[in-house]
């Protein structure tokens, strides 16, 4: 989080991981098709001839809060083939929130877990504690055969605290989820952490709401 | 951090517009649009360095610079229209000549990085020569002036609006590509230089493991090379002169003396391959276990095993059966390992197992989990990584004593063996179990038993389809 206390901005860093070809663009491209215009940046991605994306997905967002703090929302996504480990790195930099988007195809299980030991070892080497992260998991591509049944996608989450999500990004269907999902998380965490409520009069609810909203004000907000 | 590169990329943000803008590009397109609309158009940065100026002078001004006053009040308008800095959108700044600049934001990623000034052109409603002008100078004449003013390009309030829209759109187009170029050439940079310092830190890790290794390597060598000559010259001894006494080199002996020297020899023949084993296991333990991977059919490791083991079995009278259905695939593993988990396992079943009972080896298509006990991050991220894989099960029954519930994760431990009195009844240290757990663990595979005293035991041994990725 990085707060201008001169242009009364916040601006916050929200990161989407995950193994190459899971989605992640597909979710920011979904994003910015769903969310109503204003404020809204370009997309800027950044891909190579092949449709890989080479260093990252850049996609901003701001809006005006009542608190006359303006928020910047800063949404980035990483590269996930295995060389580009550094890019990955750079880019976790300073996140507030990552949401991992998996592949919920049976066959991509260990891609999966490949790219999430891959964040865990990039997130400690950036000073950052994966248990206190806010940390979402999105489970795209529903829409394929042989994908991992949610009963058992369900049941696995129990086990754990992260938020699950089941998407299916070219349809944008549990895009928005993912990520009200992923605002509300990181807001909770840094309204306990820098108590922006009682410095700014930030309400941490009132940002995921004029968010939901903006989905909704689009007219195809909701999905799953 | 305080690399300016990777503080930019940080947030993606972009603070100046010098930046972003390649100028000959800019003033390019400043001039295509004076050549299309022959507006004079000025930009300037934030902090007021002016990035593009495609002007002309124009009739009036010319007219206006011709007479010393005239000349002195043009000089204060123009200088005050380029620090005009429009917060709230477009601001028009008049001319005393009736003239007008339009000086319009530019703002990109909600940043205001600089401004436009279009201008001066005369707003198509002006019709007479004004006051301001005509008293600008003692000297103007009316006629001149008009005339002046007539020369100038006259554009309608709202075309001036459309202008000043295309071109801030067009800046916007260059300003996001030249985001884009810095950005990525950032990236690139920091992404070079990244890699770069991991390579150095990891080839410094790995020259000192090497180096590590090799004098570990000499010392573990060492050591085996003492310890199998310091153990095995005085053994090989006493089994060769077991031997030799047999074959009545010494004279004949009595049955009772030959027996005797048989009891010497085997249990020296045992001991030697304890010996043997320990310096396994000792391997195991320290992970220098490496584990070969290749298409193994768990059918014909069990049909192995079930070989190796027919004498006895026949032997002690027991019914020996191996079972394993169709649906079983093959798993990639190493075939000598784990035929001798097996080995080890059913070993034990026979040995406990009294005569006339069962002993079975079972093979099951089964799931299991890999990641279980990764690190001690308490279900972090467990949807994905508690995800199930397909794996093989394999059975050891046995209908012998059984292990109490006490006893039962004490097994595992080398040396150990369920009560003191059967080491001496059925012969041989628990290290079998421990060897077979330890290669369990290097298959990346999970073990556990279930037993019931007096009744008997199952091993079940588990191992993945296919060994995880190593990190
Ligand atoms: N069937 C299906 N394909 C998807 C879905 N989401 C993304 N894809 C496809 O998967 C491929 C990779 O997506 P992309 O967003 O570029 O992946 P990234 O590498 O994570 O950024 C593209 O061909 C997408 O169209 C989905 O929900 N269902
Ligand atoms: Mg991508």
């Amino acid at each position: 989080m990085q707060l201008d206390f001169k242009a009364r901005e916040l601006t916050v860093k929200l990161v989407y991981y995950g193994p190459a070809l899971s989605g992640k663009t597909t979710n920011l491209q979904a994003i910015h098709r769903l969310l109503s215009p204003e404020g809204r940046g370009r997309l800027m991605t950044l891909e190579t001839r092949d449709d890989r994306t080479l260093f990252f997905d850049l996609l901003p967002l701001s809006f005006a809060t009542d608190s006359g703090l303006t928020v910047r929302i800063k949404l980035f996504t990483v590269p996930g083939q295995v060389i580009h480990n550094s890019t990955r790195k750079l880019v976790l930099q300073g996140a507030d929130g990552v949401a991992f988007i998996a592949d919920s195809q049976v066959q991509e299980v260990r891609a999966n877990q490949a790219s999430f030991k891959d964040l865990r070892r990039n997130l400690k080497e950036n000073g950052l504690d994966p248990s206190k992260l806010p940390l979402v998991i999105q489970y795209n591509k529903r829409d394929l055969p042989n994908i991992r049944s949610e009963e058992d996608i369900m049941r696995m989450a129990s086990k754990g605290k992260e938020p699950t999500y089941l998407a299916t990004a070219t349809h944008g269907t549990g895009v928005a989820e993912t990520f009200l999902g992923l605002v509300e998380l990181t807001w909770d965490h840094l309204e306990r952490e820098h108590h922006l409520k009682e410095r700014f009069g930030l309400d941490h609810t009132e940002v995921t709401k004029d968010l939901q909203s903006r989905f909704e004000a689009a007219g195809e907000g909701g999905g799953a | 951090m305080s690399d300016p590169n990777t503080a930019d990329l940080h947030h993606g943000e972009i603070a100046n517009l010098e930046d972003l803008i390649d100028r000959e590009s800019l003033r390019e397109v400043c001039r295509s649009f004076f050549d299309l609309f022959g507006l004079s158009i000025r930009v300037f940065s934030a902090r007021g360095a002016l990035l593009a100026n495609v002007h002309e002078e124009r009739s009036v001004c010319r007219y206006v610079n011709s007479l010393p006053d005239g000349k002195r009040a043009c000089a204060s308008t123009v200088g005050e229209a380029q620090v005009v800095v429009p917060t709230e959108g477009t601001v028009v700044h008049p001319c005393f000549t009736g003239a007008v600049y339009h000086v319009v934001p530019i703002v990109y990623d909600d940043r205001q990085l600089g401004r436009i000034v279009l201008g001066p052109f005369v707003p198509s409603e002006l019709e007479d020569v004004p006051e301001p002008l005509l008293k600008v100078d003692p000297a103007v004449e009316h006629e001149r002036a008009a005339a002046a003013l007539r020369d100038m390009p006259r554009v309608r309030e709202e075309t001036a609006e459309r202008i000043a829209d295309h071109l801030r759109g067009v800046l916007d187009l260059i300003l996001f590509s030249g985001h884009r170029a810095h950005l990525t050439s950032a990236m690139h940079l920091a992404t070079v230089r990244e890699n770069y310092r991991e390579l150095a830190e990891k080839n410094a890790r790995l020259q000192e493991a090497y180096d590590k290794l090799k004098e570990l390597d000499r010392l573990k060598s060492n050591f085996l090379a003492t310890v199998s000559h310091e153990l095995r010259t005085p053994l090989t001894s006493i089994i060769g002169y077991s031997e030799m006494l047999q074959a009545g080199i010494a004279g004949d002996m009595s049955e009772e003396q030959n027996s005797f020297v048989e009891t010497i020899r085997t249990k020296g023949e045992l001991l030697l391959s304890l010996i043997t084993s320990l310096l396994d296991l000792n391997k195991l333990e320290r992970g220098q276990l490496s584990v070969e991977h290749e298409q193994v059919d768990p059918r014909a490791v069990l049909a192995e095993v079930k070989e190796t083991y027919l004498p006895e079995a026949e032997k002690k009278k027991l019914v020996f059966e191996v079972e394993c259905d169709d649906q079983v695939p093959f798993i990639q593993a190493d075939p000598v390992r784990l035929r001798q988990i097996l080995i080890n396992l059913a070993g034990n079943a026979i040995k406990f197992t009294p005569d006339g009972g069962t002993v079975k080896l079972v093979a099951i298509s089964t799931e299991m989990t890999l990641n279980e006990d990764d690190e001690d991050d308490d279900g972090f991220g467990a949807a994905l990584m508690m995800a199930p894989e397909p794996a093989v099960e394999f059975q050891v029954h046995d209908t012998g004593m059984g292990i109490a519930e006490a006893e039962i994760t004490k097994i595992f431990d080398a040396f150990y063996q369920v009560d003191g009195s059967s080491t001496r009844e059925f012969g041989g240290a628990g290290l079998g179990l421990a060897i077979a757990r330890n290669l369990v663990d290097a298959h990346h595979g999970a073990m556990r038993v279930e037993s019931e005293l007096e009744k008997g035991t199952t091993f079940f041994v588990t191992i993945p389809e296919t060994p995880p990725e190593p990190e």
